[in-house]
């Protein structure tokens, strides 16, 4: 089998609360009362000033792994576990600190549907523009075009501006896009929190269908133990920014995930 | 984890890294995003005229409402003069040059913030966004020009004679270097917006400020000698002063310090985009 994603030590450092006091001025004066060693204006009384602190917390550390082709992996992990800073960096919304991620193919993340939508514009319009967002040719969107407004069940209305449309009607349109790509890897991050039953139902059918017929890698981050068991055949548990364990059985990993959110 | 039964394969498509080069433009993928960019290009374009009564005739409204005022203003009440060129055309030319630096410049001082939301769920070449708001500016200043065209064929019809000289060849250079002063401190200045949010306030009045430095709404010759040193280091009035000398015929060549406007507006630029190459990765986090 081929390796169509590595993960080699991969971390990445935040640093704690407010970065600055979000104005020069505020800044300004908090620089000029630390230069005289006088108290910072801008911080709560009875509190120490965080000017210039530099308090930086790893959201991973040191992560390791790897993907093969076709694979549905899932990445669990409790709030805070880094899931989804991991996500962000494999698509390349921010840069990790250390470590490398090597890929093969093309990605096309849905960390959050319906983004790059624009209100004045038709349903038609946006399938064009989040299309090309995620990478696509207009030949290639047209082509699909049928497709895609067919699996969001939007027929009647894509002519009409998606200002006007239902947070449903939505993200439907948007899975329905961003499904339809021809991308070697789909990243997924709780999509299916929004939208009802029937079309979560659907999106989950949709994500196994491009695996087990297309050969695709998926990638699912979610706490929805059945939604996984159902979808992936292999998973990854995050803990505190580690990698803390890693399984081919997709049974054991949920397992697992269920026995360490039990003792908390 | 890591893989010891290494076999050959094929090479990588994709490598994400902490860093990368500055200095990299990346051009082929930009150019492998061109559709997203003639996308956005339009979003902007429709999005600005839907749902408005007069449409796209907003692109002349606008620099005639402001070039009506400046006539009214400092042609007749301040009598500034305009070196003999008339009223309409010296206002309105000033106008339309000015509002393409000056929207290149706030526009992509605010791309970040402007684009978070996107920013911060996808992946694209972030470069796509001020590519596209200047290419929607040119677009703009192209379409606005053609109303100079018409006063210009109006007044020679009337009987007016403009002293328009070669050196009109180069216009089309005048209008990149303007843009690429606007969108380079632009990206420079959207740096720090994203993490101090009152600059933007203070750009509006500085923006207004630097017009005022700028002869858009006097000539040159108007110029007491002790400030001439301001139109020195301003690096637009230059560009001004160029294009009414070759497109208008007056005043004076300022070839020295138009070339001096030249070099500084490369630089400007290329500082531009070697910050923007570090922000674009990590702004996010910043936010």
């Amino acid at each position: 089998m081929s390796v169509v994603i590595r993960v080699e030590g991969i971390s990445k450092e935040y640093r704690y609360g407010a970065i600055n006091n979000t104005r020069l001025y505020r800044d300004m004066q908090s620089w000029w009362a630390q230069v005289r060693g006088k108290e910072d204006p801008w911080t709560e009384i009875g509190k120490e000033s965080t000017f210039g602190r530099k308090d930086r917390f790893w959201a991973l550390k040191n992560v390791n792994f790897e993907v093969n082709a076709g694979e549905r992996l899932a990445i669990m992990g409790a709030n805070g576990a880094g899931k989804s800073t991991l996500l962000k960096i494999m698509s390349r919304i921010t840069a990790p600190t250390e470590g490398r991620i090597k890929i093969r193919g093309r990605v096309a993340s849905l960390l959050e549907v319906g983004t790059g939508f624009h209100p004045e514009l038709t349903g038609r319009e946006n399938i064009y523009l989040n299309g090309a967002i995620l990478g696509m040719k207009k030949v290639e969107i047209t082509k699909k075009l049928d497709e895609i407004v067919a699996f969001s069940e939007l027929e009647e209305f894509i002519d009409t501006p998606v200002k006007r449309f239902s947070s449903g009607m939505y993200v439907r349109l948007a899975f329905a896009v961003a499904a339809n790509l021809d991308s070697e890897i789909l990243i997924a991050d709780e999509v299916l929190a929004v939208g009802d039953a029937k079309f979560q139902r659907k999106c989950l059918g949709k994500m196994h269908d491009v695996s087990e017929k297309q050969g695709r890698t998926v990638l699912f981050v979610s706490h929805n133990s059945e939604a996984v068991l159902n979808l992936c055949n292999r998973g990854i548990i995050l803990d505190h920014g580690v990698e803390n364990y890693i399984a081919s059985d997709i049974k054991d990993v949920v397992a697992r995930y269920n026995d360490m959110t039990k003792d908390q | 984890m890591r893989d010891t039964k290494m076999q050959p394969e094929a090479p990588w498509d994709l490598i994400i890294e902490p860093s990368h080069n500055l200095f990299e433009l990346r051009l082929k993928e930009l150019y492998q995003y061109r559709e997203l960019i003639g996308l956005l290009i339009r979003r902007d374009f429709v999005a600005t005229y839907k749902q408005t009564i007069m449409g796209p005739l907003w692109f002349f409204i606008q620099p005639i409402m402001t070039s009506v005022m400046f006539m009214f203003v400092f042609g007749n009440i301040a009598k500034l003069g305009t070196d003999g060129i008339p009223q309409p055309m010296f206002y309105y030319s000033g106008t339309i040059l000015w509002t393409y630096f000056a929207h290149g410049l706030t526009q992509n001082a605010n791309t970040f913030n402007a684009n978070g939301q996107l920013f911060g769920k996808i992946y694209f070449p972030r470069m796509a966004v001020p590519i596209s708001y200047w290419a929607m500016e040119v677009i703009t200043l192209l379409i606005q020009f053609s109303l100079l065209l018409v006063f210009y064929f109006y007044y020679l019809a009337t009987g007016f004679s403009f002293h328009t000289n070669w050196w009109i060849l180069v216009v089309p250079l005048l209008i990149l270097q303007l843009g690429a002063l606007g969108v380079g401190l632009g990206i420079i200045i959207s740096s720090w917006t994203t993490k101090y949010r009152d600059l933007k306030q203070l750009l509006t009045f500085g923006m207004q400020f630097w017009m005022y430095c700028t002869p858009i709404v006097y000539p040159m010759s108007k110029v007491p000698q002790k400030w001439l040193w301001v139109y020195e280091i301003n690096p637009v009035a230059p560009i001004i002063e160029m294009f009414r000398y070759s497109f208008l015929g007056s005043g004076s060549l300022p070839l020295g310090s138009w070339l001096i406007s030249l070099a500084v507006s490369s630089i400007i630029l290329f500082l531009g985009i070697v910050i923007f190459n570090r922000n674009e990765r990590t702004f996010i986090d910043f936010l």
